[in-house]
């Protein structure tokens, strides 16, 4: 029972998706500037990624675990994947399964380059669209919800 | 001897001659194009905007229906409504739509209509992700990405007056190759440039509206790790710079701001509880 429980938790773990350090950073012990550092990774250091927290990311490297800045991690580059056979890929498509069941490719609909430059008009499901928009005093509500409030921040020069 | 200098003479001339030449062409060329500036000025005022965006979304949901999902539906609209109240056109008639495809997408359309894929959706973990996302997209609505685009190409398919037939007549030829023209381009994309300032807008609109500002940068993370050949991927990365490369440009240009705004929530609960049951 105790084993199953630990199944149970085991595509969490397995996560672990390899990446490689983009240029020298270091192996921070907290996910902060301030923390001590471990270890100072080389350019193509390759790393197991564990976790993400906003900017930062924990990582096994060679000297051992701690936190990069997300930033200086480049996903997918070290080894060539087999199709769809990250770890992340893997979940999802186990998740969409799970949830919808087939994708049934229709074969006339679609979303590829051809497909997107021959659609035809969909009346009907335009007015669905429309009926599913909110309005901002909902959307406030909704915000406020969530604890989310809004702040000035000036777009970039 | 003699011949090879003659030689070298008549190319001497030959070149001043052409120098001689030049600026004339370059006037002509330059006539028309400020001949082509002065039909282009003519700028499409915002109720066509609208109008015109409404028949390419219609378009786009021939291509693929929205996922029948009432509640998710509703959700993504609150996400993208309270990040587009935060933006300088916050009264357009602002529609999020789930397209039910296992691409992995997203498309903004003229006038305030916003599309993503189930496919990316699938993808994220939480709201904050689906900020990032949603914010890029506005982000094109609000530079008008896609109409400048759609005008600037329109002006040479449509010849001469039939672009003023197209935005008059809404049900006549010349229009229904407008909006042909028009949704055809979410096939081939806009400029990289767009695609960047995008980027660098849409993770300020989240960070206003509250989210980690991190979110955009961790979708952009999950593309880099997923195959690049998945046919899922095809149309996605044929029309956008490489993850790695929109990433590099966050870095370079946006580290304060992600920095400043990366400790707001992320509210993954509630994304996984409305997104995936």
């Amino acid at each position: 029972m105790r084993f199953l429980a630990l199944l149970l938790f085991l595509p969490v773990l397995a996560l672990a998706e390899p990446a490689t350090v983009i240029r020298a950073t270091d192996l921070k012990q907290e996910p902060a500037s301030d923390s001590a550092t471990v270890a100072v990774l080389a350019e193509n250091t390759a790393v197991e990624v564990l976790e993400r927290k906003s900017g930062w990311t924990r990582v096994k490297a060679q000297p051992g675990e701690g936190w990069v800045r997300m930033l200086a991690l480049r996903f997918g580059g070290a080894a060539p994947a087999k199709p769809g056979a990250t770890g992340l890929t893997q979940l999802f498509s186990v998740a969409r399964t799970g949830t919808s069941g087939t994708q049934v490719t229709t074969g006339v609909r679609g979303l590829d380059a051809e497909q997107i430059a021959n659609a035809q008009p969909n009346p009907a499901e335009l007015a669905k669209l429309e009926k599913f928009a909110t309005d901002r005093d909902a959307a406030a509500g909704f915000a406020a919800q969530g604890k989310l409030s809004a702040t000035p921040v000036d777009y970039p020069k | 001897m003699r011949t090879l200098l003659l030689l070298a003479g008549l190319a001497l001339a030959a070149t001043a001659q052409a120098q001689f030449r030049l600026p004339n062409l370059d006037i002509n060329r330059m006539v028309d194009t400020v001949k082509n500036v002065g039909k282009a000025v003519k700028e499409i005022d915002e109720p066509e905007e609208i109008a015109i965006g409404r028949d390419v979304a219609s378009r786009l949901l021939g291509a693929a229906p929205l996922v029948a999902d009432a509640r998710m539906q509703r959700y993504v609209n609150n996400v993208g409504r309270w990040l587009a109240a935060q933006t300088e056109r916050p009264d357009l008639p602002w529609q999020f739509g789930v397209l039910d495809s296992p691409n992995v997408n997203a498309f903004a359309v003229p006038g305030g209509t916003i599309f993503i894929t189930r496919g990316l959706l699938d993808r994220m973990r939480n709201e904050a992700e689906l900020a990032g996302v949603l914010g890029h997209e506005i982000a094109h609505v609000l530079r008008k990405h896609h109409l400048k685009a759609i005008q600037k190409g329109a002006q040479s398919a449509l010849a001469g007056d039939a672009m003023s037939a197209a935005l008059r007549d809404r049900a006549g030829a010349a229009r229904d190759k407008l909006i042909a023209f028009g949704t055809e381009m979410y096939s081939r994309g806009l400029d990289k440039s767009d695609e960047l300032e995008a980027d660098r807008l849409g993770v300020v609109i989240a960070a206003r509206a509250g989210y980690d500002a991190y979110g955009l940068p961790s979708v952009l993370q999950t593309l880099q790790a997923m195959n690049a050949q998945d046919s899922a991927l095809a149309l996605m990365f044929k029309t956008h710079p490489a993850p790695g490369e929109r990433l590099d440009t966050l870095g370079e240009k946006m580290q304060p701001v992600l920095d400043a705004y990366s400790r707001q929530p992320q509210l993954g609960a509630r994304f996984v509880q409305q997104i995936k049951k």
